[in-house]
């Protein structure tokens, strides 16, 4: 559909670092009468990147803070590891004095960053930050934490359940599956099962290995579908309640029926396997990350628009269908830092409309600012509109300081019962039990 | 007195002060933050707490340690003293007796199991998860796939008996050394005595070099035990402890509870536990060695 290839994007990309390194003024509108003095120091921006996309957004930037304020220096300090290994050598590294001025990492750890008093308050930079009206009402929120601001966003995270219609037609359902309720999902990979025996049905990440998948992939939106919530609106967590038996009950029947390959559970990072074999057409469903399609896309462009197809997430009953919304990675600035202003001066240049336009179409996420949306490469990615539009469904998890703490639980809850360890009222209690002693009984509630 | 000695405490003093420095020091802020609620994320970490023994209390009550101290046990016992130390000795003395009559391939095999133990951990658990892979692995999509037969899930089905297998290839190098160091130094006069009482090949095992590797056996169990028992790499390559916890060991449930759930008080009761633990395995295999010498 587009009419933009990734090389194009690539060239556009490639001139526009050289626009913006040759005239950083004109990049940057509106600076304050302190700022066209100029900022000094140096300051140290510290970020993972595995997939290569990232570094030349950040070096366009630095090179057009150090332009701008001639007496900075920007240091870069990139991490080729994933974001877990990452996020472990960030946390030894804030808790020690020597610590980078910003860093880049998932905004579902604001909370407990911000308790921990690694992280710096933004509302004073935002509020004299004219671009902040860009950003949607729905964002700030995300980004707020006990009444303040704590990161910037960029690429927001959606979901979709993905299914190859190829997989579908071969097993007798349409090409244009539409799941009316959630039982339609383990009808369709039933069908699969029976009728395409060469065709992994449908991936449900569960236990440890599955990471944050088994949270944000699978049990929170399934708890959602069975019309339950995981906290109350006064911040505590569901430990058992009638959705997160339901829940855990889905597992049961997927795992049961052997509809969702049991390798999840002990496979290293099991969704690099099951994100290829969508793409490859050896799994039929899947529900993942937004960003993920990118990956397929860039890979066979024609035969992904062809057969994988995206939808939201189907409820219990046929109510109207959501996905589960995130902030995606942000940029931090650390309470430590030396140089916060010229740390804020390289998050707002980071985040001008052209990148956040431009690296969300590269590694596919809906765009954090409205505007970058207007962007005509980003309006031209039929994939890309929808994503973004899909946040208008989105249900969020607010910001919570023992969200780490509770996926450890969810990613044990699951795996009992998709190993057959457990049955689902058992592992609901054990899922009570456990979030109790993990966060604290005043914490967790029963319904 | 202690003039007399000086020359040798001397000696000792850089050892000693090497080993508080990176042995005794750690332990002692372990078990000090075992008695904090110190955290790497959130309120704990900005005002870490003084919470006495209620990480211990927490730890006891918890029915997951209960069973990873059994899948700890059985890790060490399935593949150190089992796999490791019988593979090893036996391996030491075929080889032993392969180079007495100068047998060729007595090196390639030394060779071949030393290679095992030269690579890196993290290798050998990529190396072996490279076999054992549902999805990718050579194990189901070569020797199956040849035979006809259907893939099977190596790491879900049988958890415990791969990592076993695995910890079984990569160490069983380090026995088979030092036993074969050990066989170096028995007199070959004793077999030549007992060969002329007409001991045949199984007595000559069992009454003469059976008991002349008693005191390096003792020392080799002691740390394959150890070693065993802190193994994480290579389990956390494999299975990193699944499914749910089939085989998550104690090792691996400290450094998860310390640097995935960021709790660092309750990651470090659970290492003073293993501390512990490891410190009664070591009395116990000293004392065995010293009775038996």
């Amino acid at each position: 559909m587009s009419r933009y290839s990734r090389r194009t994007f690539l060239k556009v990309a490639g001139a526009t670092a050289v626009v913006v390194a040759c005239a950083p003024a004109a990049q940057q509108g509106g600076a304050s009468p302190s700022q066209a003095k100029g900022l000094t120091g140096t300051i140290t921006v510290s970020y993972p990147d595995e997939l290569g996309v990232k570094p030349k957004y950040v070096d366009m930037a630095a090179q057009a803070v150090m332009s701008k304020n001639s007496g900075s220096t920007v240091k870069i300090d990139l991490q080729k590891v994933s974001d877990d290994v990452y996020y472990t050598k960030l946390l030894l590294t804030l808790q020690g004095g020597d610590v980078p001025d910003v860093f880049h990492f998932g905004g579902d750890s604001i909370a407990e960053l911000a308790d921990a008093g690694y992280i710096e308050p933004l509302d004073s930079y935002v509020n004299a930050w004219a671009d902040w009206k860009q950003y949607p009402d729905s964002i700030k929120k995300g980004a707020t934490y006990k009444g303040k601001i704590w990161a910037i966003p960029y690429g927001l995270d959606t979901r979709w359940l993905y299914f190859r219609r190829d997989d579908l037609q071969k097993a007798g359902l349409p090409a244009d599956w539409m799941p009316a309720k959630l039982s339609d999902v383990v009808a369709a990979a039933t069908a699969v099962k029976s009728k395409v025996s060469t065709v992994t049905p449908y991936a449900l990440y569960a236990g440890q290995a599955a990471d944050t998948g088994a949270r944000d992939h699978a049990f929170v939106p399934l708890v959602w579908a069975y019309g339950g919530d995981m906290q109350t609106s006064d911040g505590k967590w569901v430990g058992n309640s009638a959705a997160i038996r339901k829940a855990l009950a889905y597992y049961q029947t997927v795992y049961g029926q052997g509809l969702s390959p049991k390798e999840i559970l002990t496979t290293t990072k099991p969704w690099t396997a099951m994100r290829a074999k969508l793409g490859d057409g050896s799994l039929a469903l899947l529900f993942e990350g937004g960003w993920v399609y990118g990956g397929w896309a860039s890979k066979d462009q024609a035969g992904t628009q062809k057969n994988v197809g995206y939808l939201l997430h189907p409820t219990e009953n046929g109510g109207p269908s959501f996905t589960i919304g995130g902030l995606g990675t942000c940029w931090y600035l650390t309470a430590k830092s030396k140089n916060k202003d010229l740390a804020w001066e390289w998050i707002k240049t980071w985040n001008n409309k052209d990148t956040v336009a431009k690296i969300n179409i590269e590694d596919p996420h809906p765009v954090a600012r409205s505007d970058s949306a207007d962007v005509p490469e980003f309006k031209a990615q039929q994939y890309l509109v929808d994503s973004t539009k899909s946040l208008e469904k989105a249900k969020f998890l607010s910001p919570d300081a023992s969200l780490s703490k509770v996926t450890t639980v969810i990613q044990k809850a699951t795996g009992r019962v998709a190993s057959g360890d457990a049955s689902p009222d058992d592992a609901a209690k054990q899922y009570s039990a456990d979030l109790k002693q993990a966060i604290g009984a005043s914490l967790v509630v029963d319904q | 007195m202690v003039a007399r000695n000086s020359p040798y405490l001397l000696g000792v003093t850089p050892a000693a002060l090497l080993l508080t420095l990176f042995f005794i020091g750690p332990a002692l802020w372990a078990v000090y933050s075992s008695l904090t609620n110190l955290a790497l994320v959130g309120i704990d970490a900005a005002n870490p707490r003084f919470v006495g023994p209620d990480n211990y209390a927490r730890l006891f009550q918890d029915p997951d340690f209960w069973t990873v101290i059994r899948n700890s046990v059985t890790f060490v016992v399935g593949s150190a003293v089992i796999g490791q130390f019988v593979l090893g000795l036996a391996l030491a003395v075929l080889i032993d007796h392969a180079e007495r009559r100068g047998w060729r391939f007595a090196t390639l095999a030394y060779a071949a199991v030393l290679l095992a133990w030269v690579n890196p951990t993290l290798i050998a658990g990529y190396l072996w998860s490279a076999m054992f892979d549902f999805f990718f692995g050579s194990l189901n999509h070569v020797f199956l796939s040849a035979i006809g037969v259907a893939p099977v899930d190596w790491l879900g089905s049988f958890p415990m008996p791969s990592v076993i297998i695995a910890n079984v290839w990569r160490g069983t190098a380090f026995t088979m050394i030092i036993f074969l160091g050990a066989l170096k130094t028995i007199p070959p006069d004793i077999y030549e005595a007992a060969r002329i009482d007409g001991a045949n090949a199984w007595r000559r095992f069992w009454d003469h070099t059976l008991p002349s590797l008693r005191p390096i056996a003792a020392l080799t169990l002691l740390s394959i035990t150890m070693a065993t028992f802190g193994t994480f790499i290579l389990i956390q390559t494999l299975t990193n402890g699944g499914p749910n916890i089939a085989t998550e060991t104690i090792a691996l449930y400290a450094y998860q509870t310390a640097f995935q759930s960021y709790a660092i008080g309750y990651g470090s009761a659970i290492a003073v536990v293993m501390l512990g633990l490891n410190l009664i395995f070591a009395v116990f295999y000293l004392r065995w060695s010293r009775a038996r010498a």
